[in-house]
């Protein structure tokens, strides 16, 4: 069994239904890339993972166990980490405030400086800027500050939306150089992306969302290769 | 003449300390949920008449015991009137959370004017009235001083509650963010819940002052919430330092237009203040301007 499941998931928004029963597995220690065009359903999917969302049909499996009827801080309590779309960083707190907010539901026993050692040794620059509101960290610290606190939660799988977006090349590396980090350490994580080629690159296994549907499932090679991810999401390069 | 002067400024400061105590729940709970409570002054009305009613059931408790409780009770109720009127509206249209809160208040003036009665009351005097003599011939009343200092501290245990704790951060963080708030693990529903229960603890702090002070009745809350509405507006609405400010800023000018021009203008000048401010800074004095969205 997955250590993260998704069996039939359908979710509306009013009459309009985003996803329409979908099937999604992680294993633990995995990155697993869900992509998928703008409007295909990735946010619908993560944000009813971490129950921002209700759900009509199907269900989410997490260690064996239903998230169905859980409020959205509980299921962070369980040890699943969502980094919304957009980051959503607290842009008048400052960096370690938003870093100590994200430790709520986990013991913070020892000293404030072995608390934080992890996040600050993967990202250096916020521990420079960590008395500074978070709203004036240019767009790549953010994103880093949106991991970091993802980190701070102590969490077992982390759901990553478009970490890349709105970042210049040299950003977007650093990031998924944090991202394959963090992962190499043990966190498992489910990377939506639209930046196909970065994401399969460090993807273990991928998924294709379109129009709320599975349309493709495979190992990150097999999706790199397939001439149809190639001619939607990787440009029209040949060969 | 130095003394009337000494003598308006604390009464403008013991009137800015009860509009500040009330404007705080004003601004904390448009911090949090964008929602101007205008059942709040009524809450107001409601701390003062729980601790009338603790002294009149159990003569003799003194105020260390019964302002404490009464703020304990108003706290509950705050916390029960966002659970049951405002909860479930969080995510409609803000108009039906404005309806609701002023049929609410409606709802608490009439219950104490039906449970109690209309006429005004006067608290029993819990507060020493003697006199201290600040300096040659100038004397103040201890009751007013102690009504400043007591506000003030209340004030800023608030202020390193609101910044030094971990539930206060999440009240700011509120602010900025609900959805980002529960992905950090944190009870959404309970944060809005402890802010209600600040905002009415004050209140009622405020509310039995001015009953100490002056007197207090059924339909106290409407006049006294319009004005700490206005200064927190005038402090800029979300800002706990802004809704100080604000108060004591209100009462000043309230107090001199009384003293030295006439207490007919004092309305006047108060609405006055605030168009002129809102005309210069529409977010307040300290409004930070992506807060208001309205
Ligand atoms: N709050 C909402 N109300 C109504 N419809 C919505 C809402 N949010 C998303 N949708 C619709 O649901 C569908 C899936 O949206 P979703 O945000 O999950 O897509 P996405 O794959 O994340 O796209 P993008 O790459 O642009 O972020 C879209 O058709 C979108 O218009
Ligand atoms: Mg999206």
């Amino acid at each position: 069994m997955g250590l993260l499941e998704i069996r039939g998931l359908s979710v509306a928004y009013g009459s309009i239904k985003a996803l329409h029963g979908i099937d999604l597995r992680i294993d633990e220690g995995e990155i697993v890339s869900l992509l998928g065009a703008n409007g295909a359903g990735k946010s619908t999917t993560l944000r009813a993972v971490s129950r921002l969302l209700p759900f009509a049909e199907g269900d989410i499996l997490f260690q064996g166990t239903s998230l169905a009827g859980l409020p959205p801080h509980r299921v962070v309590s369980l040890g699943i980490a969502h980094v919304p779309e957009g980051r959503g960083i607290f842009p008048s707190l400052t960096v370690l405030e938003n870093l100590k907010l994200a430790t709520w539901t986990r013991s913070r026993k020892g000293s404030a400086a072995a608390l934080y050692r992890p996040v600050f040794d993967l990202f250096p620059r916020l521990e420079e800027r960590k008395s500074q509101p978070a709203g004036t960290l240019s767009g790549g610290e953010q994103q880093m500050l949106a991991l970091g606190r993802a980190m701070m939660t102590d969490c077992r799988v982390m759901l990553l939306d478009e970490p890349s977006m709105g970042l210049s090349p040299i950003l977007v590396k650093e990031v998924f150089r944090a991202i394959r980090e963090i992962n190499a350490k043990g966190t498992t994580v489910l990377l939506v992306e639209q930046n196909a080629g970065m994401a399969l690159k460090i993807a273990h296994r991928g998924y294709v969302l379109a129009n709320g549907r599975i349309v493709l499932a495979g190992s990150a090679e097999e999706l790199a290769r397939d001439q149809r991810v190639k001619e939607a999401y990787l440009g029209n390069r040949a060969g | 003449m130095l003394d009337t002067v000494i003598q308006q400024l604390l009464n403008a400061a013991q009137l800015g300390a009860v509009y500040a105590l009330i404007a705080l729940g004003y601004t904390m709970v448009y911090g949090t949920i964008r929602l101007i409570n205008f059942a709040h002054g009524d809450i107001f009305m409601l701390g003062g008449y729980i601790g009338f009613l603790l002294v009149t059931a159990v003569s003799g408790m003194p105020l260390v015991v019964m302002m404490p409780l009464a703020m304990l009770l108003t706290a509950l109720v705050g916390m029960l009137i966002e659970r049951v009127a405002y909860r479930r509206l969080r995510n409609a249209q803000r108009m039906s959370l404005v309806i609701t809160a002023l049929g609410v208040g409606i709802f608490l003036e009439n219950l104490v004017r039906l449970l109690v009665g209309p006429q005004a009351r006067q608290l029993p005097a819990q507060l020493p009235n003697g006199v201290v003599e600040l300096f040659n011939g100038v004397v103040v009343t201890e009751d007013k001083i102690l009504i400043i200092f007591i506000s003030l501290a209340l004030m800023v245990i608030l202020w390193l509650f609101v910044h030094r704790t971990l539930m206060g951060t999440a009240m700011r963080a509120v602010a900025d963010n609900k959805d980002a708030v529960q992905l950090m693990g944190i009870n959404l529903n309970m944060v809005i819940a402890v802010t209600f229960a600040i905002g009415s603890a004050l209140a009622a702090a405020g509310g039995i002052f001015f009953g100490q002070a002056y007197s207090i009745d059924p339909y106290m809350g409407i006049d006294l919430g319009w004005k700490a509405f206005i200064a927190a507006v005038i402090g800029g609405i979300g800002s706990i330092e802004g809704a100080v400010l604000g108060s004591f800023l209100l009462a000043g000018v309230e107090v001199l237009t009384v003293a030295y021009l006439s207490s007919n203008m004092k309305n006047g000048i108060a609405f006055g203040l605030l168009i002129l401010l809102l005309l210069l800074r529409p977010n307040g004095i300290m409004g930070r301007p992506e807060l208001k969205k309205v």
